[in-house]
């Protein structure tokens, strides 16, 4: 399974990598004009490329395209937001009490035991 | 406000914020060192590597709490909106502190086992804490969220997925807090002797709770939009020169309605550059100016001055009756509209249509 896991993330980089190409040499110019002739901050966008690369891929076909609905920019998800704040709000203090509440036997009750060199 | 994309736009406030940022943050990690390492021997519970460890993991908890507690303490008390103004710079530091905190864990617990190291780190064994639970995927699954935001902090990223994508994928910040939270509680405090530690986490991560709360309940008293394309702007003509009131159009959607001499003019209150409040700024030199980095709009289009490029959208404003009435309807970005003159008469608490 981690073996696995560690050859899916290899692929994965890879393929970012390889999209982050074609996608900082001429795709960006094509999309957007603050983007024109500005090339050295193109060097911070390849790890947020190499990360996120099939959203990347995917937004920029939607660009291309047309597709993208550009009053879009100007409604942030905010509801999601409140949930989602108000949600950590409720779950911090019960995930603490509960750790220190069921606490297992730690050093005080159960010293450690210093253990002998195998003969 | 910038024409093209620069790697970082610095500037004297920027430089100072991050000096103060990195000084604390070197602080922090020599204070930890010097206290600790005179105390920590391979024969007892705690040696060198796991007091270095403890710095930088430490470090990262309080600098994402503090990252966490900007945005609620800005909309609570306008004193702390030059925290808000430099967050992102922040939230990369953290992310650093963090993956520093991660190479002396994988550097240490992770050097001498006979497999594959990387393969071990995702082979996840109860720890012996709370139920078991590893705590190990708690750690790398906030790490990664953290690399995300950083990866995308540039304004790049919000112009290029649109606010939708990029506000959605930077709510990664809360499930990341709380598997930090979990990491901690399901970790160190289930060994940890001395309680000093416990108070100060337990004590940080409920300010970050209570701080939420408390920006919640001041967020309800918006003006909450009725049914229909027009909707009423609560005491629109008692507005404070320069200030603005935000409406609540729908559950994504706020406007921002300003008074300036005398005229009402509405506009999103997403400013373009990273949604900051624009109804929680004022007009400066005639323009809406964004609390959060300064970016301005012209009052009566929503475009920011040349050569400045950003623009928001506008609203229609009328008066009926008594009411100031906005239409739901966003006119697109840019678009001029005729502001609504303020009306001269007492205000009436509530006048029939």
């Amino acid at each position: 399974m981690a073996a696995s896991l560690l050859i899916f993330a290899k692929i994965y980089g890879w393929i970012g990598l390889a999209a982050a190409v074609p996608f900082l040499a001429f795709g960006l110019d094509r999309i957007d004009d603050s983007a024109v002739g500005s090339w050295v901050f193109r060097t911070l966008l390849i790890p947020g490329i190499v990360l996120l690369w099939p959203l990347v891929l995917w937004r920029w076909f939607q660009l291309e395209t047309g597709r993208g609905d550009a009053q879009a920019r100007h409604r942030p998800p905010i509801a999601p937001q409140l949930a989602l704040a108000l949600l950590l709000a409720l779950l911090i203090p019960v995930a603490i009490l509960s750790a220190l509440v069921l606490r297992q036997d730690g050093p005080i009750e159960r010293p450690s035991v210093l253990l002998e060199a195998p003969a | 406000m910038s024409v093209k994309y620069v790697p970082v736009q610095w500037n004297a406030f920027k430089w100072w914020y991050d000096a103060v940022l990195v000084l604390f943050i070197a602080i922090y990690i020599l204070a930890f060192l010097r206290l600790g390492l005179p105390e920590a021997d391979v024969t007892r519970g705690t040696d060198g590597a796991t007091v270095r460890m403890r710095a930088f993991g430490s470090c990262a908890f309080f600098l994402l709490t503090l990252a966490l507690c900007i945005g609620p303490l800005a909309r609570l008390d306008r004193r702390f909106l030059p925290l808000l103004y430099n967050r992102r710079h922040l939230g990369v530091l953290t992310a650093a502190v963090a993956f520093t905190h991660v190479v002396y864990v994988f550097n240490w617990y992770y050097n001498f086992i006979p497999t594959d190291r990387y393969e071990a780190l995702l082979t996840w064994v109860p720890s012996g804490g709370l139920l078991g639970f590893p705590i190990e995927p708690l750690g790398l699954f906030a790490l990664i969220c953290l690399g995300i935001l950083a990866a995308t902090s540039h304004d790049f990223w919000l112009s290029f997925l649109g606010a939708p994508i990029w506000k959605s994928l930077h709510l990664l910040i809360y499930p990341a807090y709380f598997a930090v939270v979990g990491h901690v509680a399901l970790g160190y405090l289930q060994s940890a002797t001395n309680p000093a530690f416990a108070i100060v986490f337990a004590a940080c991560a409920c300010a970050v709770a209570g701080l939420h709360v408390a920006a919640f309940r001041k967020g309800r008293a918006e003006a909450r939009a009725g049914a229909g394309d027009w909707v009423e702007v609560p005491d629109a003509d008692a507005l404070e020169d320069g200030r603005a009131r935000i409406v609540r159009l729908s559950a994504s959607e706020r406007a921002a309605v300003f008074r300036h001499e005398g005229q009402l003019y509405a506009v999103s209150n997403a400013c373009a550059h990273q949604n900051g409040p624009l109804g929680e700024g004022r007009v400066i030199d005639g323009c809406i100016t964004c609390p959060w980095h300064g970016f301005q709009y012209r009052l009566t289009d929503g475009q920011s001055p040349a050569p400045f490029t950003e623009k928001v959208p506008t609203y229609r404003l009328r008066r009926k009756g008594r009411r100031v009435e906005i239409d739901r309807r966003a006119s697109p970005p840019g678009t001029a509209q005729t502001p609504l003159p303020v009306s001269d008469q007492p205000h009436a608490a509530e006048v029939p249509a």
